[in-house]
């Protein structure tokens, strides 16, 4: 079963690594067909705050909700969140291919050749796709990763500074797919430091500081 | 049947890797080599006393390929973080569990395929009769230690002192099986026959089916957040 939503809502959002406080209460809200940039210094809880998003930690604190559901639904929701991380999450043994195959399958996806194949395309790895990921560039590598986190049409889409390391007509064609995920109506929240690339995808800008959302330095 | 299909998933891309770089077995297999090399140069007496030694050094090198083998294996889920990738999919936790568990058991028993031979021809011990039951032995011994390794791997993932970890607390935990193993070898080597020995496996086939299920239930919690 697909599981539908069209918002995610952040109440008191706490995350503490031992004593290190990474979250210190974070209330927002992500509409669907809206492009939410986060940015903000080093260690301000960006990249935390999407890891919970993404169901890969848990709050010390707080509630995520994704619509009517929490995450008692994890398993499930999981299915509806594309997660581009800073880190990519590839195996470097494995062929860009081979790894869009084996997230396909996990998926769920019954064609997943061809929708590992048909994405391939569309995101112009053709060249590279049957090489082992450890011998493509961060600009590659990280086109798989894009590649990967579209695969089974996520709702909620986020994205760690989806553009490093990319030249800029491979970012412009980044830029391109986060449209289409908006105009399909899916959340979508990126973490950039790129004020150029955050000017061009945002709707909406949030700033973070120690933790918290506040309000942006003029 | 859902966390079985992800479990072969998972498993089938670690035998895909390895069947690619061979960096596991050949690691595992050399060392598994030297360890019984060394061990008969160094405790071999006569064909008496052989049959004695034999298991002892069998074991251990069952073991610390075991070790090398599960540490290599959960390494390559932290080289760029790829077990997150896993962690994405609507899976439930104990197939990254089961799938894993499993594709270090085949790879464990290929080496053990190589390793008891080799035990037998360099301690003097005629394989007729001793083979299909030794082979038994070390699979149903192996089940239970790659299920226990398996399991403080999983929780490792996010521990520095993994290496540490992973010896400390799984050694002491498999003693059982080990001495169990360990014991039915050496009387399987002195002319036990199956019907003699069918008590130890039964008591490793208990610490297996243990050990599997308890690692299956934990791993949904401890792999629930990394």
């Amino acid at each position: 079963m697909k599981l539908d939503f069209e918002e995610v809502s952040v109440a008191g959002l706490a995350k503490s690594y031992g004593p290190t406080l990474a979250l210190a209460g974070v209330d927002v809200g992500f509409k669907a067909g809206t492009v939410t940039v986060i940015q903000g210094s080093n260690g301000s809880g960006k990249s935390t705050l999407l890891w919970l998003l993404a169901m890969l930690a848990y709050p010390t604190r707080g509630e995520i909700r994704y619509g009517s559901y929490s995450v008692k639904h994890a398993d499930e929701l999981r299915g509806r969140i594309g997660f581009v991380a800073h880190q990519l999450q590839l195996y470097p043994g494995l062929s860009g291919h081979e790894n869009l195959v084996l997230a396909a399958k996990l998926q769920g996806i019954g064609y997943a050749e061809k929708r590992a194949t048909d994405l391939c395309e569309a995101l112009a790895l053709g060249e590279y796709w049957d090489r082992p990921v450890r011998t493509y560039s961060r600009g590659q590598a990280q086109r798989v990763s894009i590649a990967r986190a579209l695969l089974h049409e996520p709702r909620l889409l986020l994205m760690d500074e989806p553009s490093t390391g990319l030249d800029e007509k491979s970012t412009g064609s980044v830029v391109e797919l986060i449209d289409q995920e908006k105009q399909q109506g899916s959340i979508v929240i990126i973490v950039t430091h790129e004020a150029k690339f955050a000017g061009v995808v945002a709707d909406r800008v949030l700033y973070m500081d120690r933790g918290r959302i506040v309000e942006p330095r003029v | 049947m859902r966390t079985l299909h992800a479990a072969w998933l998972v498993a089938f891309k670690d035998l895909q890797l390895e069947l690619r770089t061979k960096e596991i077995l050949t690691s595992t297999g050399l060392f598994a080599i030297l360890v019984v090399t060394l061990g008969s140069l160094a405790f071999y007496t006569d064909p008496i006393s052989a049959p004695d030694v034999a298991p002892g050094v069998l074991w251990i090198s069952i073991l610390f390929c075991g070790i090398l083998l599960i540490g290599r294996s959960w390494a390559l889920e932290r080289e760029n973080d790829a077990v997150f990738g896993l962690l994405q999919a609507p899976i439930p936790r104990a197939s990254i569990y089961i799938g894993k568990s499993f594709s270090a058991l085949v790879l464990l028993f290929l080496v053990e395929l190589l390793l008891v031979p080799l035990c037998l021809i360099f301690f003097q011990i005629e394989p007729s009769g001793v083979m299909l039951p030794l082979l038994a032995l070390v699979f149903l011994g192996s089940v239970g230690f790659v299920s226990t390794a398996s399991l403080f791997s999983a929780v490792g993932i996010r521990t520095r002192a993994r290496d540490l970890m992973l010896s400390v607390l799984v050694f002491p935990l498999v003693a059982p099986a080990l001495l169990a193993s360990a014991v039915a070898t050496r009387e399987l080597f002195a002319g036990a026959s199956w019907a003699e020995i069918v008590s130890w496996m039964r008591i490793l086939t208990a610490f297996d089916l243990l050990f599997v299920g308890f690692g299956v239930w934990i791993s949904r919690h401890l792999l629930a957040e990394t």
